[in-house]
């Protein structure tokens, strides 16, 4: 009786175990899945409508050009003063590059604007990692990433969501609206010579850490025509 | 002969060396900063754009001329006044230290029109002096680093400004720190009137300035309900014109509060000279 209860207990763990190894190899293949996806477009630039939406910063739409090779050459070019996360763009790529880096870890699932999404935790293994923890919402069918939320050390946490429309067959977005956390900003009237902003500290109070908005319009895709190294060079 | 008077009455302040102090000094201080942002102007952005840097990367010329015309104009805007006091102060009182203002009041002309004259002569003398400022800060500026948007800095947020929405704000802004100019020579030429001798005046406007402005600055609650008050806070008016939206009422109560200052001092300056013994 003894060695059957033994016997019981040894499969459950054995399969408990097997079940758990097959779902982080599925989360793995997922991510390879996008991860080629999104290899397939090798360089490109692209015309940007960027939109700024944050708490203590005014400023009109601007246009701008963006230019990214594989896997982490990255520029925004643009006559205006342009605003732009200092991750998004490369930093799937660069994080999903090297698989066995990281553990990957199915969730659960979420609907996002009608397409069901497959939430993958993303873990890197190394202490020295500058990637804290990675949280992809990937839609399996298209491949594509629909959300991600990234924490790193180096940039805190940013939230991206992305639509697809023109260039969904290269996993290039045509939207992304990043959500970023904004320290509280207070420079001294000394230095700003603003003497004649009479707004109480009680107004101030108001403007703690706050979320701000950036909404990335992209249009007309050039892909794989073949960007130089130059274009990188500040 | 009133034209024929503030005429002269410019050509005494051409004359005075003390007159191209203040133009010397914004040349040297405009000199100064743009050599010292050409260098570590970056560092100065950085210092501005930290809250921002953790997650958030700016691209484009953020140090370019429109900015450094802008950090010039903030900077210099609360010094100028001293530079113009220099000269404007001196008006009634440097003629009656030295003697001269017994033989200028034989002349044909009501001592109200010899005031006036000297006022616009005085007012003459700090369009020059601003003139000089804003082609060194804006096409100096421009020549050394280029153009750009503007990134306007406030004391709690930034205000990035279209560069071909900048030439008319600047224009305007510049017709504001004109006005509050002209309050400053209003005030050193009404002290001018009641004293005898050249320092009084010059040392009561700038000590007048110094203490408003530091009321102005500090951020104490006991000083809000001060502060509107104060001719020193009206006098960073011109700064509104880089808000977005344009504050007009703010603007139009700034214009206000510096006119019936100009008008209440300069009516002032005329009853006391008018009043005044003629001793030396």
């Amino acid at each position: 009786m003894k060695n059957k209860v033994y016997i019981i207990i040894f499969f459950v763990l054995i399969s408990f175990a097997n079940s758990l190894f097959s779902q982080t190899k599925s989360a793995k293949q997922i991510l390879n899945a996008v991860y080629s996806k999104m290899m397939v477009a090798k360089d490109y630039s692209v015309q940007a409508n960027i939109k700024v939406d944050l708490p203590f910063v005014k400023m009109l739409p601007i246009d701008a050009k963006i230019y990214f090779k594989q896997k982490d050459k990255f520029k925004v070019e643009s006559k205006s003063i342009a605003i732009v996360p200092r991750q998004g763009f490369d930093q799937i790529t660069k994080m999903l590059n090297d698989t066995s880096g990281f553990d990957a870890l199915i969730s659960g699932e979420e609907l996002i604007a009608g397409s069901q999404a497959t939430i993958i935790n993303v873990i890197p293994q190394s202490d020295t990692s500058d990637l804290i923890l990675g949280k992809l919402w990937i839609d399996v069918k298209k491949n594509v990433v629909l959300k991600s939320q990234l924490t790193t050390k180096s940039n805190g946490t940013i939230l991206t969501e992305y639509t697809y429309g023109s260039q969904l067959s290269y996993g290039l977005p045509d939207m992304m609206t990043f959500t970023v956390d904004v320290k509280k900003f207070k420079i001294p009237k000394g230095v700003t010579a603003d003497i004649n902003n009479t707004k109480t500290s009680v107004d101030d109070k108001k403007k703690d850490n706050k979320k701000g908005k950036i909404f990335i319009k992209l249009t007309n895709y050039q892909i794989n025509k073949g960007i130089p190294d130059t274009v990188f060079k500040k | 002969m009133f034209w024929k008077s503030t005429y002269n009455e410019f050509i005494k302040i051409a004359a005075k060396p003390r007159s191209y102090i203040g133009i010397a000094a914004i040349t040297l201080i405009v000199g100064i900063i743009l050599f010292a942002m050409r260098l570590d102007g970056m560092m100065y952005i950085s210092f501005i754009t930290a809250p921002f840097e953790q997650s958030l990367s700016f691209e484009g010329n953020i140090l370019n001329g429109n900015l450094m015309a802008f950090i010039i104009l903030q900077m210099l805007i609360i010094h100028i006044p001293l530079l113009i006091a220099f000269v404007t102060g001196d008006l009634i009182s440097g003629e009656g230290a030295m003697g001269t203002i017994r033989l200028l009041l034989t002349k044909p002309i009501s001592r109200t029109s010899i005031l006036l004259s000297k006022y616009l002569a005085g007012c003459a003398y700090t369009l020059v002096v601003l003139l000089w400022m804003g082609f060194m800060a804006i096409f100096i500026g421009k020549l050394l680093f280029g153009t750009g948007d503007l990134m306007v800095l406030k004391s709690d947020g930034l205000i990035i400004l279209q560069e071909s929405d900048i030439s008319w704000r600047f224009l305007y802004g510049f017709v504001v720190a004109y006005l509050a100019l002209v309050m400053i020579a209003t005030l050193s030429l009404t002290l001018s009137c009641f004293s005898e001798n050249s320092i009084g005046p010059i040392v009561s406007t700038m000590g007048i300035i110094i203490l408003f402005t530091i009321i102005g600055t500090l951020d104490v609650p006991m000083f809000d309900h001060i502060r509107p008050y104060l001719f020193t806070t009206h006098m960073a008016a011109w700064r509104s014109f880089f808000e977005d939206p344009l504050p007009i009422e703010q603007i139009t109560q700034s214009i206000v509060v510096l006119l019936v200052h100009i008008v209440s001092l300069l009516g002032i300056a005329i009853y006391k000279f008018n009043k005044k013994d003629i001793l030396s």
